[in-house]
């Protein structure tokens, strides 16, 4: 049973992200295959060196640079949305791989999930 | 492949995120839930997510001319059997709190609606393991 967690909503302005991260987390810690995909205002998730404490929030980029230890198998970002948002792999933080959205990508998972 | 779907039985997890009276997730979820049981079809859990949460409460007091979700929800959760579960961590963060929680964090009350139950994410990660369909309500925005 392989799941994909869609990311699509900005960091820190909604907590349904987050939720999805430990959704994601939580797979993982149970031995079951999971996989990120950052998507629309969702790859702003994967931007370098975020100052969230100015607004007494954690910092997820560092959350997220620990997901493939805690066994997350991969952390997919969109490639247009990235463009859009001017993110590369000089803004971005390490270990993400660029793909396209669409029914090939999707129909690699047997669940898909998305909280918004 | 419609008759076959039409005529097997399947086992479902219900994910609610969506809050009663901000969101119309927690009714459509239970007249999905009460369609798919009158089909034969099983509930294995319901479980509460995120805003969701707040379904458990049992401290909701709409006016009496409306639909009290959290009552009707429980009362299907008793009749049918169906364990319904709120996520620990989000039900801590928004003050949906059982015996255990009020007295491990000290607080003033608790206020879980039976046959509600709070805990971990294990519970949905067991759904998606094993039941046959896994189906969000979200609150959508």
């Amino acid at each position: 049973m392989k799941t994909l967690v869609i990311m699509n909503q900005a960091p820190y302005g909604d907590w349904s992200g987050r939720e999805a991260l430990d959704m994601a987390f939580s797979l993982a810690a149970f031995d079951q295959p999971v996989a990120l995909l950052f998507t629309g205002d969702g790859v702003n998730w994967l931007r370098r060196e975020q100052e969230a404490a100015a607004i007494s929030q954690k910092a997820v980029d560092r959350n997220l640079a620990a997901a493939t230890i805690f066994g997350v198998t991969a952390l997919y970002a969109d490639q247009q949305s990235c463009h859009r948002f001017g993110l590369d792999q000089h803004t971005m933080i390490a270990g993400i791989t660029l793909a396209d959205t669409n029914a090939g990508l999707l129909g690699e998972y047997d669940h898909v999930i998305s909280l918004s | 492949m419609s008759n076959k779907i039409s005529h097997s039985t399947l086992s479902f997890t219900l994910v609610i995120t969506g809050a009663p009276y901000s969101s119309q997730a927690p009714q459509t979820a239970l007249f999905f839930a009460r369609a798919a049981v009158a089909a034969g079809h099983r509930i294995d859990r319901v479980f509460l997510y995120g805003d969701g949460v707040h379904l458990a409460s049992a401290l909701a007091s709409p006016p009496s001319d409306e639909p009290n979700w959290s009552r009707q929800w429980c009362e299907f959760l008793n009749q049918n059997a169906v364990p319904g579960v709120a996520c620990i961590a989000s039900a801590l963060r928004r003050g949906i709190v059982d015996e255990r929680e009020q007295k491990r964090y000290e607080l003033g009350a608790n206020n879980i609606a039976a046959p509600f139950s709070i805990a971990g994410l294990g519970e949905w990660v067991e759904g998606v393991a094993r039941s046959d369909r896994v189906i969000y309500f979200h609150g959508g925005s």
